[in-house]
């Protein structure tokens, strides 16, 4: 019997051995991990991938907070104080979204001030930069849409304001800031846009910007400091 | 040192970075130790922000113009949406200070558009299109005067917008002290007109200090309201309409401390409605006391 079965160990990698054979993640994964950065890289260098945690711990909490939100006038701040106040550990989901967001808005500042004080976005690295502000400018309109949803005082008065300063735009600010809130005044639809943007199309959108960032850092490889003394020499080449 | 072609710098950087890479180190353990380690301090930070704020926030007031309750990082919301809220000053979150702190200084209306759109849209083609602005090949910040001077005066001058539009009372209000002025900018006047005195951005219609309107026509129009206007007869006093129509007589196009062209039209009862009406109305200007 026993030398119709092959031994222990290899049945135990055989799942991995038939994925690996059909889909080669496991030699993408092993590559990913034990590609070689350069000897010197700092911590200031890490401001990236920490930008990736909040960027999925924004995606959780927001799935979170979307299955209980209502986008409609009447009930949004009703259900956002029903979360706040009676939901188990809804005051930590929507505060851990709310200050998120925050964290997020620092840290890409100061991951945009490391990659602009090393350099980084010189030659080959100009396309990781241009993605890199495109995502900005979209976590800026995050930041935007996401003010109104909870329908307080505060949020209605300042997406006001924030429309309005869309249609101080010449020929297309008007037309612009009716599309924003769907006609002349907030409404219904104004919020329910909000909402969709705020949860559907940003999110895919700096979601892919974010694929295609990581994948120019891996093809392109992180740049050591700019005081790196690691100088190939004559001889080396 | 010789000058290099373009492409010589490029072939030289590819090199060099060969070089790195092959005498580097594995990105596990090494970098994913760090990056692990800074990512748990963040979200321990975010989850410290989040119980601060959580214990210190009180009951929410059902009373909108109350106190804002909450502690060092604020409410936890405030009162529910009411467009028909007066006197309300409207804040953005604060990474919006700095465009908030651009339309404070750029208020008048032929200005206004620079601050909202130009410059806004200034920063965001030299924000994507740096890398080739940059051309110098070179990486080490002393070999950068220009890009070092930038990368400190942007956030230099960020921080300061900032810190003062946080200052900012508002939005609405937060141009003028005269007589009627804080209610047509906390009111739904703000929402559809600029009027630079009162620091509004409104566009559904016209902009009142073009329009320049004297007294009786804004007492009709906003008694009565006409086309995409609604008529506030409902909603306040006859006093309080007579306030708003004698401030956008006496505001519109007006320069600086300098009433505009059809102020004279409401002399016989402004200020004199707006003190009747009280409240927000009166305004907070005292000339005396001086600036
Ligand atoms: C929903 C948008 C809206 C709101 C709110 C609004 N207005 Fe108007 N206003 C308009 C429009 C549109 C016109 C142009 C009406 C026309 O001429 O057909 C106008 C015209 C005016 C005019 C006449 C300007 C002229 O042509 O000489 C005055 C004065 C005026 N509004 C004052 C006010 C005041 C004061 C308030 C606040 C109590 C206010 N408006 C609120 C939309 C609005
Ligand atoms: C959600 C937003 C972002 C995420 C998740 C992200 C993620 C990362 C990561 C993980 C790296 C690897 C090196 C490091 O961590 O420093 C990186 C590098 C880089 N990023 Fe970002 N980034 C974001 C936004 C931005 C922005 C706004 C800019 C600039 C406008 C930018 C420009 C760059 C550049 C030029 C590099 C290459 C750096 C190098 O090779 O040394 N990124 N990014």
């Amino acid at each position: 019997m026993s030398t119709l079965l092959p031994p222990p160990k290899e049945i135990a990698m055989m799942p991995v051995d038939w994925v690996e054979e059909r889909s080669g993640a496991i030699s993408f994964g092993k590559f990913m991990l034990f590609r070689n950065v350069p000897k010197d890289i700092s911590w200031l260098q890490t401001l990236g991938s920490a930008l990736i945690t909040v960027f999925i711990l924004q995606s959780t909490t927001g799935i979170l907070l979307a299955m209980y939100y209502q986008p409609d006038p009447d009930t949004a701040w009703s259900t956002i104080q029903w979360i706040t106040n009676d939901a188990t550990l809804g005051w930590l989901v929507r505060g851990m979204h709310k200050w998120g967001s925050s964290i997020m808005v620092v840290l890409l500042f100061l991951h945009m001030g490391r990659t602009f004080l090393f350099g980084a976005y010189k030659y080959p690295r100009e396309m990781t930069w241009i993605t890199g502000a495109i995502i900005f400018i979209l976590v800026m309109g995050m930041s935007f849409t996401g003010y109104l949803l909870v329908f307080d005082e505060r949020a209605y008065w300042a997406t006001i304001v924030g429309v309005n300063i869309n249609g101080t735009a010449p020929i297309l600010g008007p037309a612009l800031s009716y599309i924003l809130m769907v006609g002349p005044e907030i409404s219904t639809y104004t919020l329910s846009r909000f909402y969709s943007l705020h949860m559907l199309v940003l999110p895919s959108a700096i979601g892919g910007l974010i694929f295609l960032h990581m994948l120019l850092v891996v093809r392109l490889g992180v740049t050591s400091p700019p005081w790196s003394r690691m100088q190939p020499t004559e001889d080396d080449v | 040192m010789p000058r290099l072609t373009a492409r010589e710098r490029r072939e030289g950087y590819q090199r060099e970075y060969a070089f790195q890479k092959r005498h580097g180190k594995p990105f596990f353990p090494n970098a994913v130790f760090h990056d692990t380690i800074v990512s748990l301090i963040v979200v321990a930070l975010i989850m410290g922000l989040t119980i601060l704020w959580y214990a210190q926030f009180g009951p929410v007031s059902a009373d909108p113009t109350a106190e804002r309750v909450g502690g060092l990082l604020g409410p936890a919301y405030e009162a529910k949406a009411d467009p028909g809220v007066l006197g309300y000053h409207p804040q953005p979150d604060w990474y919006f200070f700095f465009l908030f702190e651009l339309l404070r200084i750029f208020k008048t209306p032929q200005l206004l558009i620079v601050g909202t759109i130009i410059i806004p849209t200034i920063w965001m083609v030299l924000l994507i299109g740096w890398p080739f602005i940059d051309r110098n090949p070179d990486r080490r910040l002393s070999r950068r005067p220009i890009a070092l001077a930038i990368g400190v005066m942007v956030p230099v001058v960020l921080l300061t917008l900032t810190f003062y539009g946080s200052k900012a009372p508002g939005v609405g209000g937060a141009a003028s002290t005269e007589p009627g002025a804080a209610a047509f900018a906390g009111g739904a006047c703000s929402t559809c007109h600029v009027l630079a005195n009162a620091g509004t951005a409104g566009n559904v219609g016209p902009v009142l200090d073009d329009a320049k309107p004297d007294y009786a026509t804004a007492l009709k129009l906003i008694t009565n309201g006409q086309g995409g206007m609604p008529s506030f007869k409902a909603t306040y006093t006859e006093d309080e309409i007579s306030c708003l129509a004698g401030y956008v007589a006496t505001w519109s196009a007006a320069v600086g401390e300098t009433p505009g062209p059809n102020a004279d039209t409401a002399k016989e009862t402004y200020p004199a409605s707006c003190e009747k009406a009280g409240g927000l109305f009166t305004g907070t200007a005292s000339s005396a006391a001086g600036p």
